[in-house]
């Protein structure tokens, strides 16, 4: 291999990867957290907050996730000084926007899909909306959430490139700067364009991380079916 | 904040720049959608027929773009290609990549929707005198083209959403122009509104565009 390989893939899997995972595991749980709150709301039938989560749903959706990330990152700060961040918590707080909306439908189609015996049971046993939803509808609507969170990690690590837009350090960043050092003329860099083996090498190692999740996800699917 | 909101100003100062890149945005993702319909509905048909070396190449083909990161693929083909002699303008590597990832998902979606026409419609063409290729054409791709199209224009979503991630190229379509005036001007909120507004009004008019299509082309048999 040649001498320039070493520190590139060092810098790659000591910087990059932990930003990407810090983004990533940040989206995931936020995403979780707010989606399964809000798709259980929106099974109340109560409009006005039918019809705000149901917004809040379509412009996450609707919006790129780059323009969110932009919101996140230029947008807050023109609102308060308090709401400035830096690029991998702006990225993060993106993707759960982003994320959230998606669980949010999910999570609304499989309480739904939870006969509505097991709600007239549970009130028969005297539990309320809230006691109803934790201990009966929910553990078995997230069962039927299993394969679409799978899916939803694989696209929130797969997003959390869209940080090196905003100049956060994740991995694809930190294979840009690696490229960048060593495009430069000597005794900077080598003078020498490495772009294709470098970002072959960040697309190998996402690689890597989705396609087990991706088989996952199937796997999922089908035994749940 | 420095300066007061002002939409209207913004728009109106600008009204030439932002009108030429919502047109470059539309003329990427029009070249993407065609692309990936074409590359979806051969790649898709490759597969639901199981057709020697085409079927295996799509799977990788589709494994390897849904595994990876859109804008990865994006850097490859513009940072990466050069290095070996290969050179797109930005233009073409802003349809290019979006065609590329959504030609893989779109295979997926007409794979499905090939594969759900029954065999015994395909056997009646049989029977009727067709050639496996004109039984395609007649048979398969209506009904099956059909089955595919709401999934398919959700891909074309995607696809338009993605136009947006150009703004790394600095392709001037809507993101990078907004963005660049707004780097000017500072009028940051506002040049965030135009493209919310924009990407809201194209995307939620497209998912309309399903559910009147969902119903207009239903299959006979499942009105």
């Amino acid at each position: 291999m040649p001498d320039w390989v070493e520190p590139v893939a060092r810098y790659i899997l000591e910087e990059g990867l932990p930003g990407t995972l810090r983004v990533s595991a940040f989206a995931v749980v936020g995403s979780a957290l707010i989606g399964v709150v809000f798709g259980t709301l929106l099974t109340i039938r109560f409009l006005p907050l039918q019809a705000v989560i149901r917004l809040y749903i379509e412009v996450f959706r609707g919006l790129p996730i780059l323009v969110t990330v932009f919101i996140a990152f230029f947008g807050l700060p023109s609102i308060s000084q308090r709401l400035e961040f830096d690029a991998l918590t702006a990225a993060s707080i993106a993707l759960v926007l982003w994320g959230s909306a998606q669980v949010a439908e999910a999570t609304r189609g499989a309480v739904q899909s939870i006969p509505n015996e097991q709600h007239e049971a549970s009130s028969a046993l005297g539990f309320g909306w809230v006691g109803r939803h934790r201990f009966v509808i929910l553990p078995q609507a997230l069962r039927r959430l299993l394969p679409p969170f799978v899916s939803l990690l694989v696209n929130i690590i797969q997003n959390s490139t869209l940080a090196q837009v905003i100049g956060g350090l994740e991995l694809l960043e930190a294979g840009k700067r690696q490229n960048e050092r060593l495009a430069a003329f000597p005794p900077i860099g080598l003078g020498e364009i490495h772009a294709f083996e470098i970002f072959a090498g960040v697309a190998v190692l996402f690689f890597l991380i989705s396609f087990p999740l991706t088989r996952l996800a199937a796997y999922l699917e089908k035994r749940l079916a | 904040m420095l300066l007061a909101y002002d939409l209207g100003a913004f728009i109106s100062e600008n009204r030439a720049e932002l009108l030429d890149a919502l047109l470059n945005t539309l003329k990427v993702s029009a070249f993407a959608i065609v692309g990936a319909l074409v590359i979806g509905v051969v790649l898709g048909a490759a597969r639901a027929h199981r057709i020697p070396v085409v079927s295996q190449l799509t799977a990788v083909y589709v494994e390897v773009i849904r595994n990876t990161p859109i804008l990865v693929q994006i850097f490859m083909i513009f940072y990466g290609l050069p290095q070996l002699g290969i050179t797109f303008d930005q233009f073409t590597v802003a349809w290019l990549s979006v065609m590329i990832w959504g030609g893989a998902f779109n295979s997926e979606n007409f794979r499905a929707g090939f594969q759900a026409v029954a065999y015994r419609y395909r056997e009646a063409g049989f029977a009727l005198g067709f050639t496996p290729f004109s039984t395609f054409l007649n048979v398969t791709l209506p009904i099956g083209g059909r089955i595919a199209l709401p999934s398919s224009i959700n891909t074309y979503i995607s696809v338009v959403k993605n136009t947006s991630l150009m703004y790394v190229i600095g392709y001037a379509e809507l993101t990078t122009t907004s963005l660049n005036i707004s780097n000017l001007t500072l009028e940051t909120a506002e040049a965030l509104t135009v493209l919310a507004v924009v990407y809201l009004a194209l995307v939620w008019t497209l998912s309309a565009s399903i559910r009147l299509l969902e119903s207009r082309l239903a299959l006979p048999e499942a009105r």
